[in-house]
Protein backbone atom coordinates (compact mmCIF):
# COMPACT_ATOMS: atom_id res chain seq x y z
CA UNK A 1 0.00 0.00 0.00
CA UNK A 2 1.65 3.33 -1.05
CA UNK A 3 0.48 6.48 0.89
CA UNK A 4 0.01 9.18 -0.98
CA UNK A 5 3.35 11.47 -1.40
CA UNK A 6 3.51 14.24 0.29
CA UNK A 7 2.68 16.99 -2.49
CA UNK A 8 6.20 18.73 -3.26
CA UNK A 9 6.56 21.86 -1.45
CA UNK A 10 6.35 23.71 -5.06
CA UNK A 11 8.59 26.44 -5.55
CA UNK A 12 6.08 27.84 -8.62
CA UNK A 13 3.24 28.39 -6.29
CA UNK A 14 0.30 29.68 -7.99
CA UNK A 15 0.85 31.54 -10.75
CA UNK A 16 -2.26 34.03 -12.06
CA UNK A 17 -2.29 36.10 -14.71
CA UNK A 18 -6.22 37.45 -14.59
CA UNK A 19 -6.51 39.28 -17.56
CA UNK A 20 -9.56 41.73 -19.58
CA UNK A 21 -9.31 42.74 -22.96
CA UNK A 22 -8.90 46.18 -21.79
CA UNK A 23 -6.81 45.67 -19.22
CA UNK A 24 -4.62 43.35 -17.44
CA UNK A 25 -5.40 42.84 -13.60
CA UNK A 26 -2.68 40.25 -13.02
CA UNK A 27 0.30 38.43 -15.57
CA UNK A 28 2.38 36.06 -14.42
CA UNK A 29 1.78 36.44 -10.62
CA UNK A 30 2.91 34.63 -7.74
CA UNK A 31 -0.38 34.18 -5.48
CA UNK A 32 -1.27 32.35 -2.55
CA UNK A 33 -4.96 30.88 -3.73
CA UNK A 34 -7.90 32.44 -6.02
CA UNK A 35 -11.60 31.56 -5.26
CA UNK A 36 -13.69 31.46 -8.03
CA UNK A 37 -17.37 31.43 -9.06
CA UNK A 38 -17.71 28.89 -11.66
CA UNK A 39 -20.99 27.58 -13.56
CA UNK A 40 -20.10 23.70 -11.81
CA UNK A 41 -19.67 25.92 -8.21
CA UNK A 42 -17.43 27.62 -6.20
CA UNK A 43 -13.74 26.55 -5.72
CA UNK A 44 -11.05 27.45 -4.36
CA UNK A 45 -7.32 27.32 -6.41
CA UNK A 46 -4.37 26.43 -4.74
CA UNK A 47 -0.89 25.88 -6.34
CA UNK A 48 -0.73 22.22 -8.19
CA UNK A 49 -4.66 22.18 -8.67
CA UNK A 50 -5.66 19.64 -10.81
CA UNK A 51 -5.60 21.25 -14.75
CA UNK A 52 -9.10 22.16 -15.64
CA UNK A 53 -11.02 24.50 -17.67
CA UNK A 54 -14.25 26.48 -16.03
CA UNK A 55 -16.91 28.62 -17.32
CA UNK A 56 -17.16 31.53 -14.96
CA UNK A 57 -20.56 32.49 -13.90
CA UNK A 58 -20.93 36.60 -12.43
CA UNK A 59 -20.04 36.68 -9.50
CA UNK A 60 -16.89 37.07 -7.67
CA UNK A 61 -13.06 36.16 -8.00
CA UNK A 62 -10.99 36.69 -5.06
CA UNK A 63 -7.50 36.74 -5.36
CA UNK A 64 -5.10 36.21 -1.81
CA UNK A 65 -1.64 37.13 -2.68
CA UNK A 66 -0.10 36.23 0.35
CA UNK A 67 -1.12 33.91 3.57
CA UNK A 68 0.51 36.26 5.84
CA UNK A 69 -0.06 39.79 4.21
CA UNK A 70 0.57 42.23 6.29
CA UNK A 71 -0.79 44.50 3.81
CA UNK A 72 -4.04 45.86 5.04
CA UNK A 73 -6.88 46.45 2.37
CA UNK A 74 -8.88 49.31 3.88
CA UNK A 75 -12.84 49.39 2.89
CA UNK A 76 -15.41 47.26 4.15
CA UNK A 77 -15.62 44.92 1.00
CA UNK A 78 -12.18 43.34 0.78
CA UNK A 79 -11.59 40.50 2.58
CA UNK A 80 -8.93 40.87 5.22
CA UNK A 81 -6.48 38.61 3.29
CA UNK A 82 -7.72 38.66 -0.40
CA UNK A 83 -8.82 41.11 -3.19
CA UNK A 84 -12.48 40.72 -4.83
CA UNK A 85 -13.45 42.03 -8.13
CA UNK A 86 -16.45 41.04 -9.46
CA UNK A 87 -16.66 38.87 -12.88
CA UNK A 88 -19.33 39.19 -15.28
CA UNK A 89 -18.17 36.32 -17.34
CA UNK A 90 -15.28 34.65 -18.87
CA UNK A 91 -13.07 31.11 -18.44
CA UNK A 92 -10.90 30.35 -15.72
CA UNK A 93 -8.02 27.49 -17.09
CA UNK A 94 -5.59 25.65 -14.64
CA UNK A 95 -2.82 24.26 -16.67
CA UNK A 96 -0.81 21.69 -16.04
CA UNK A 97 2.45 24.12 -15.01
CA UNK A 98 0.46 24.91 -11.66
CA UNK A 99 -0.53 28.50 -13.58
CA UNK A 100 -3.94 29.87 -13.38
CA UNK A 101 -5.37 31.89 -16.42
CA UNK A 102 -8.24 33.52 -16.10
CA UNK A 103 -10.02 35.39 -19.26
CA UNK A 104 -12.75 37.92 -17.99
CA UNK A 105 -14.83 40.24 -20.48
CA UNK A 106 -15.37 42.78 -17.63
CA UNK A 107 -14.11 42.52 -13.96
CA UNK A 108 -14.12 45.28 -11.10
CA UNK A 109 -13.08 45.54 -7.27
CA UNK A 110 -16.15 45.08 -5.25
CA UNK A 111 -15.10 48.42 -3.43
CA UNK A 112 -15.99 50.47 -6.67
CA UNK A 113 -19.80 49.24 -6.41
CA UNK A 114 -22.27 51.64 -4.35
CA UNK A 115 -25.24 49.73 -3.30
CA UNK A 116 -27.85 52.28 -3.77
CA UNK A 117 -26.77 52.07 -7.54
CA UNK A 118 -26.81 48.52 -7.50
CA UNK A 119 -30.69 48.06 -5.45
CA UNK A 120 -31.89 50.55 -8.73
CA UNK A 121 -30.40 48.89 -10.98
CA UNK A 122 -31.61 46.12 -9.94
CA UNK A 123 -34.85 46.72 -9.59
CA UNK A 124 -35.12 48.59 -13.09
CA UNK A 125 -33.97 44.94 -14.42
CA UNK A 126 -35.95 42.75 -12.77
CA UNK A 127 -38.77 45.28 -13.99
CA UNK A 128 -37.76 44.75 -17.88
CA UNK A 129 -37.28 41.01 -17.23
CA UNK A 130 -41.25 40.45 -16.62
CA UNK A 131 -42.49 43.23 -18.72
CA UNK A 132 -40.13 43.90 -21.70
CA UNK A 133 -41.50 44.34 -24.85
CA UNK A 134 -39.38 41.75 -26.45
CA UNK A 135 -37.58 38.51 -25.90
CA UNK A 136 -34.49 39.96 -26.30
CA UNK A 137 -34.57 42.65 -24.10
CA UNK A 138 -36.27 40.45 -21.54
CA UNK A 139 -33.58 37.80 -21.67
CA UNK A 140 -30.77 41.08 -21.36
CA UNK A 141 -32.83 41.99 -18.93
CA UNK A 142 -32.24 38.56 -16.92
CA UNK A 143 -28.95 38.61 -17.37
CA UNK A 144 -28.60 41.80 -15.89
CA UNK A 145 -30.42 40.35 -12.81
CA UNK A 146 -28.58 37.49 -12.15
CA UNK A 147 -25.29 39.75 -12.11
CA UNK A 148 -26.36 42.73 -9.92
CA UNK A 149 -27.88 39.62 -7.93
CA UNK A 150 -24.65 37.99 -7.32
CA UNK A 151 -22.89 41.45 -6.47
CA UNK A 152 -25.48 42.08 -4.16
CA UNK A 153 -25.01 39.46 -2.35
CA UNK A 154 -20.78 39.95 -2.70
CA UNK A 155 -21.37 43.24 -1.19
CA UNK A 156 -23.91 42.12 1.73
CA UNK A 157 -21.84 39.37 2.57
CA UNK A 158 -18.35 40.66 3.07
CA UNK B 1 14.62 63.48 -91.35
CA UNK B 2 12.46 64.78 -88.18
CA UNK B 3 13.91 66.03 -85.74
CA UNK B 4 12.36 64.92 -82.39
CA UNK B 5 11.08 67.38 -80.16
CA UNK B 6 9.02 67.64 -76.83
CA UNK B 7 5.39 67.95 -77.35
CA UNK B 8 5.39 69.68 -73.96
CA UNK B 9 8.28 71.82 -72.31
CA UNK B 10 8.54 70.07 -68.75
CA UNK B 11 8.67 72.83 -66.79
CA UNK B 12 10.69 70.63 -64.25
CA UNK B 13 13.42 69.48 -66.69
CA UNK B 14 13.80 72.29 -68.87
CA UNK B 15 15.07 75.25 -67.18
CA UNK B 16 16.80 77.82 -69.25
CA UNK B 17 16.48 77.68 -72.62
CA UNK B 18 12.82 78.74 -74.61
CA UNK B 19 12.91 82.60 -73.77
CA UNK B 20 9.13 82.81 -75.59
CA UNK B 21 7.68 80.44 -73.35
CA UNK B 22 8.99 81.51 -70.25
CA UNK B 23 6.01 83.14 -68.83
CA UNK B 24 3.95 80.12 -69.32
CA UNK B 25 7.03 78.10 -67.70
CA UNK B 26 7.04 80.37 -65.16
CA UNK B 27 2.92 80.08 -64.24
CA UNK B 28 3.21 76.51 -64.22
CA UNK B 29 6.17 76.02 -61.92
CA UNK B 30 4.41 78.49 -59.53
CA UNK B 31 0.86 76.62 -60.10
CA UNK B 32 2.88 73.05 -58.89
CA UNK B 33 4.78 74.97 -56.53
CA UNK B 34 1.29 75.92 -54.99
CA UNK B 35 -0.30 72.00 -55.47
CA UNK B 36 2.78 70.34 -54.11
CA UNK B 37 2.91 72.73 -50.61
CA UNK B 38 -0.59 72.19 -49.89
CA UNK B 39 -0.44 68.01 -50.42
CA UNK B 40 2.89 68.53 -48.18
CA UNK B 41 0.34 70.48 -45.42
CA UNK B 42 -2.05 67.70 -45.63
CA UNK B 43 0.10 64.77 -45.43
CA UNK B 44 2.22 66.26 -42.57
CA UNK B 45 -0.96 66.78 -40.91
CA UNK B 46 -2.01 63.16 -41.43
CA UNK B 47 1.08 61.64 -40.12
CA UNK B 48 0.60 64.04 -36.64
CA UNK B 49 -2.97 62.08 -36.71
CA UNK B 50 -1.42 59.07 -37.44
CA UNK B 51 1.19 58.92 -34.64
CA UNK B 52 -1.42 60.26 -31.78
CA UNK B 53 -3.71 57.41 -33.20
CA UNK B 54 -0.69 55.36 -32.73
CA UNK B 55 0.02 55.95 -29.40
CA UNK B 56 -3.14 55.45 -28.33
CA UNK B 57 -3.48 51.85 -30.47
CA UNK B 58 -0.12 50.83 -29.32
CA UNK B 59 -1.25 50.95 -25.34
CA UNK B 60 -4.72 49.02 -26.69
CA UNK B 61 -2.66 46.56 -28.29
CA UNK B 62 -0.47 45.48 -25.31
CA UNK B 63 -2.90 45.02 -23.12
CA UNK B 64 -5.14 42.94 -26.05
CA UNK B 65 -2.01 41.05 -27.06
CA UNK B 66 -1.83 39.80 -23.12
CA UNK B 67 -5.60 38.83 -23.25
CA UNK B 68 -5.06 37.22 -26.83
CA UNK B 69 -1.99 35.21 -25.67
CA UNK B 70 -3.08 34.20 -22.88
CA UNK B 71 -6.07 32.58 -24.46
CA UNK B 72 -4.37 30.80 -26.88
CA UNK B 73 -1.62 29.28 -24.15
CA UNK B 74 -4.14 27.01 -23.48
CA UNK B 75 -3.93 25.25 -27.16
CA UNK B 76 -0.23 25.39 -26.52
CA UNK B 77 -0.32 23.38 -23.41
CA UNK B 78 -3.25 21.30 -24.53
CA UNK B 79 -0.62 20.73 -27.61
CA UNK B 80 -3.45 21.09 -29.78
CA UNK B 81 -3.00 20.63 -33.36
CA UNK B 82 -4.42 21.41 -36.33
CA UNK B 83 -6.27 18.08 -38.60
CA UNK B 84 -5.25 17.98 -41.91
CA UNK B 85 -8.03 17.18 -43.56
CA UNK B 86 -9.93 19.67 -41.69
CA UNK B 87 -11.82 22.41 -43.08
CA UNK B 88 -10.06 25.96 -42.38
CA UNK B 89 -11.76 29.67 -42.08
CA UNK B 90 -9.66 31.99 -42.52
CA UNK B 91 -10.63 35.45 -41.41
CA UNK B 92 -8.48 38.24 -42.86
CA UNK B 93 -8.08 41.33 -40.91
CA UNK B 94 -7.51 44.50 -42.55
CA UNK B 95 -9.27 47.68 -42.82
CA UNK B 96 -10.96 50.02 -45.07
CA UNK B 97 -9.08 52.75 -45.07
CA UNK B 98 -5.96 53.04 -47.63
CA UNK B 99 -2.77 55.34 -47.65
CA UNK B 100 -1.49 53.16 -45.09
CA UNK B 101 1.56 51.43 -46.79
CA UNK B 102 1.48 47.61 -47.18
CA UNK B 103 -0.63 46.84 -44.85
CA UNK B 104 -3.64 45.52 -46.86
CA UNK B 105 -1.11 43.85 -49.84
CA UNK B 106 0.87 41.90 -46.88
CA UNK B 107 -2.54 40.36 -44.58
CA UNK B 108 -4.13 39.90 -48.14
CA UNK B 109 -0.76 37.74 -49.83
CA UNK B 110 -0.46 35.62 -46.72
CA UNK B 111 -4.35 34.87 -46.94
CA UNK B 112 -3.87 33.75 -50.43
CA UNK B 113 -1.18 31.68 -49.60
CA UNK B 114 -2.79 29.54 -46.74
CA UNK B 115 -5.99 29.34 -49.69
CA UNK B 116 -3.55 28.11 -51.84
CA UNK B 117 -2.25 25.49 -49.61
CA UNK B 118 -5.98 24.47 -48.85
CA UNK B 119 -8.20 25.31 -51.71
CA UNK B 120 -11.61 24.61 -50.15
CA UNK B 121 -10.76 26.70 -47.06
CA UNK B 122 -13.51 29.55 -46.22
CA UNK B 123 -12.36 32.94 -46.00
CA UNK B 124 -13.76 35.68 -43.72
CA UNK B 125 -12.81 39.46 -44.57
CA UNK B 126 -12.63 42.40 -42.22
CA UNK B 127 -12.25 45.65 -44.42
CA UNK B 128 -13.08 46.40 -47.43
CA UNK B 129 -9.58 47.33 -49.27
CA UNK B 130 -8.34 43.09 -48.24
CA UNK B 131 -11.92 42.19 -49.98
CA UNK B 132 -11.06 44.49 -53.10
CA UNK B 133 -7.37 42.87 -53.05
CA UNK B 134 -8.86 39.18 -52.23
CA UNK B 135 -11.67 39.16 -54.50
CA UNK B 136 -9.26 39.72 -57.59
CA UNK B 137 -7.89 36.29 -56.96
CA UNK B 138 -10.32 33.91 -54.42
CA UNK B 139 -13.47 35.73 -54.91
CA UNK B 140 -15.21 32.01 -54.44
CA UNK B 141 -13.74 31.35 -51.06
CA UNK B 142 -14.52 34.55 -49.61
CA UNK B 143 -17.97 33.88 -47.17
CA UNK B 144 -18.91 37.08 -45.42
CA UNK B 145 -17.31 40.61 -45.09
CA UNK B 146 -17.32 43.07 -42.54
CA UNK B 147 -16.39 47.12 -43.21
CA UNK B 148 -16.58 49.84 -41.22
CA UNK B 149 -13.40 48.48 -39.43
CA UNK B 150 -10.22 50.59 -38.67
CA UNK B 151 -12.10 53.92 -37.92
CA UNK B 152 -11.60 53.88 -34.68
CA UNK B 153 -9.24 51.66 -32.09
CA UNK B 154 -11.52 48.07 -31.93
CA UNK B 155 -13.45 47.31 -28.60
CA UNK B 156 -14.08 43.96 -27.54
CA UNK B 157 -17.90 44.25 -28.36
CA UNK B 158 -16.91 44.61 -32.28
CA UNK B 159 -15.25 41.83 -32.19
CA UNK B 160 -17.83 39.89 -30.05
CA UNK B 161 -20.27 41.19 -33.05
CA UNK B 162 -18.28 39.84 -35.47
CA UNK B 163 -17.30 36.31 -33.97
CA UNK B 164 -21.64 36.16 -33.35
CA UNK B 165 -22.05 36.90 -36.90
CA UNK B 166 -19.83 34.17 -37.93
CA UNK B 167 -21.07 31.73 -35.54
CA UNK B 168 -24.67 32.59 -36.46
CA UNK B 169 -24.14 32.02 -40.36
CA UNK B 170 -23.34 28.78 -39.06
CA UNK B 171 -19.83 28.14 -41.31
CA UNK B 172 -18.34 24.86 -39.97
CA UNK B 173 -14.66 25.02 -39.10
CA UNK B 174 -12.29 22.37 -37.55
CA UNK B 175 -9.93 25.22 -37.17
CA UNK B 176 -9.77 28.60 -37.67
CA UNK B 177 -6.92 31.03 -38.84
CA UNK B 178 -6.82 35.07 -38.39
CA UNK B 179 -4.67 36.01 -40.50
CA UNK B 180 -3.56 39.65 -39.11
CA UNK B 181 -0.17 41.91 -39.49
CA UNK B 182 1.80 41.76 -36.37
CA UNK B 183 3.00 44.89 -34.73
CA UNK B 184 6.94 44.70 -34.85
CA UNK B 185 7.93 47.93 -33.72
CA UNK B 186 6.72 51.50 -35.04
CA UNK B 187 8.43 50.63 -38.59
CA UNK B 188 7.98 47.23 -39.21
CA UNK B 189 5.02 44.60 -39.23
CA UNK B 190 4.47 41.46 -40.56
CA UNK B 191 1.89 39.38 -41.13
CA UNK B 192 1.09 36.32 -38.64
CA UNK B 193 -1.37 34.26 -37.81
CA UNK B 194 -3.92 33.13 -34.49
CA UNK B 195 -5.25 29.13 -34.24
CA UNK B 196 -8.62 29.19 -33.51
CA UNK B 197 -9.91 25.15 -32.89
CA UNK B 198 -13.05 23.90 -32.59
CA UNK B 199 -14.42 21.52 -30.07
CA UNK B 200 -14.37 18.27 -31.63
CA UNK B 201 -10.37 19.79 -32.89
CA UNK B 202 -9.49 20.77 -28.89
CA UNK B 203 -11.19 17.33 -27.94
CA UNK B 204 -8.52 15.39 -29.59
CA UNK B 205 -5.36 17.58 -28.60
CA UNK B 206 -2.42 15.59 -27.13
CA UNK B 207 -2.83 16.93 -23.81
CA UNK B 208 -6.48 17.27 -23.40
CA UNK B 209 -6.88 14.38 -21.39
CA UNK B 210 -4.74 16.20 -18.32
CA UNK B 211 -7.64 18.58 -18.40
CA UNK B 212 -10.64 18.56 -16.25
CA UNK B 213 -13.50 19.61 -18.34
CA UNK B 214 -17.53 19.36 -18.40
CA UNK B 215 -18.59 18.72 -21.99
CA UNK B 216 -21.26 21.63 -21.92
CA UNK B 217 -18.27 24.26 -21.36
CA UNK B 218 -16.77 23.52 -24.33
CA UNK B 219 -19.02 24.54 -26.77
CA UNK B 220 -18.46 28.44 -24.58
CA UNK B 221 -15.18 28.27 -24.72
CA UNK B 222 -14.43 27.81 -28.66
CA UNK B 223 -16.95 30.62 -28.48
CA UNK B 224 -15.25 32.96 -26.48
CA UNK B 225 -12.09 31.69 -27.63
CA UNK B 226 -12.92 32.72 -31.19
CA UNK B 227 -13.65 36.90 -29.77
CA UNK B 228 -10.67 36.78 -28.07
CA UNK B 229 -8.94 35.92 -30.89
CA UNK B 230 -10.52 38.44 -33.36
CA UNK B 231 -10.07 41.37 -30.81
CA UNK B 232 -6.60 40.38 -30.59
CA UNK B 233 -6.15 40.21 -34.44
CA UNK B 234 -8.22 43.71 -34.66
CA UNK B 235 -6.13 45.63 -32.30
CA UNK B 236 -2.81 44.43 -33.40
CA UNK B 237 -4.12 44.93 -36.84
CA UNK B 238 -5.33 48.48 -36.02
CA UNK B 239 -1.74 49.43 -34.39
CA UNK B 240 0.05 48.05 -37.33
CA UNK B 241 -1.90 50.47 -39.73
CA UNK B 242 -1.25 53.40 -37.60
CA UNK B 243 2.09 52.76 -37.17
CA UNK B 244 2.50 52.31 -40.85
CA UNK B 245 0.77 55.32 -41.94
CA UNK B 246 2.72 57.33 -39.80
CA UNK B 247 5.29 56.48 -41.59
CA UNK B 248 3.78 56.17 -45.13
CA UNK B 249 2.79 59.69 -44.29
CA UNK B 250 6.15 60.91 -43.46
CA UNK B 251 7.76 59.53 -46.59
CA UNK B 252 5.48 61.34 -48.65
CA UNK B 253 5.73 64.63 -46.97
CA UNK B 254 9.35 64.24 -46.96
CA UNK B 255 9.30 63.04 -51.12
CA UNK B 256 7.00 66.59 -51.21
CA UNK B 257 9.56 68.67 -48.98
CA UNK B 258 12.53 67.37 -51.54
CA UNK B 259 9.96 68.48 -54.65
CA UNK B 260 9.55 71.84 -53.46
CA UNK B 261 12.73 72.38 -52.72
CA UNK B 262 13.83 71.58 -56.85
CA UNK B 263 10.84 73.08 -58.20
CA UNK B 264 12.05 76.34 -56.38
CA UNK B 265 15.50 76.16 -57.53
CA UNK B 266 13.77 75.93 -60.91
CA UNK B 267 11.61 78.52 -60.39
CA UNK B 268 13.89 81.48 -59.58
CA UNK B 269 16.46 80.24 -62.41
CA UNK B 270 13.65 80.74 -64.61
CA UNK B 271 12.90 83.75 -62.96
CA UNK B 272 16.27 85.30 -63.09
CA UNK B 273 16.83 84.51 -66.81
CA UNK B 274 13.61 86.06 -67.71
CA UNK B 275 15.01 89.30 -65.54
CA UNK B 276 18.23 88.93 -67.36
CA UNK B 277 16.68 89.11 -70.92
CA UNK B 278 14.96 91.98 -70.37
CA UNK B 279 17.87 93.08 -69.25
CA UNK B 280 19.40 92.66 -72.86
CA UNK B 281 16.62 93.70 -74.55
CA UNK B 282 16.83 97.17 -72.71
CA UNK B 283 20.51 97.58 -72.74
CA UNK B 284 20.80 96.50 -76.57
CA UNK B 285 17.90 98.82 -77.08
CA UNK B 286 19.76 101.82 -75.80
CA UNK B 287 22.71 101.20 -76.87
CA UNK B 288 21.07 101.12 -80.69
CA UNK B 289 20.22 104.73 -79.71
Amino acid sequence: RWYATEASASTSGLRLSFVLPHQTIYKGVEVQQVNIAATSGDMGILASHVPSIEQLRPGVVEVIENANATKKFFGEYTNKLGTNYLVSGGFAIINPNSSLDINAVEAFPLEDFSPEAIRANLAEAQRTATSGSSEEERNIAKVEVEVLESLQSALGSK
Amino acid sequence: MFAIRPVVANATTRSVGCQHRNYATLKEIQLRLKSVRSIAKITKSMKMIASTKMTRAQKTMEIARTFGSTQTALFTNADTKPTEEGTTLIITVSSDRGLCGGIHSSVSKASRKHVQEKPNSQVVVLGDKAKAQLSRTIRNNIRLSFNQIGKATPTYTEACAIADTILNEKIEFDQAIIVYNYFKSVISYEADTIPVFSESTFSKSGNFDAYEVEDDVLENLHEFALANSIYWGLAEGHASEMASKRSAMENATKNAGEMIDKLTLTYNRGRQAVITSELIDIITGASAI
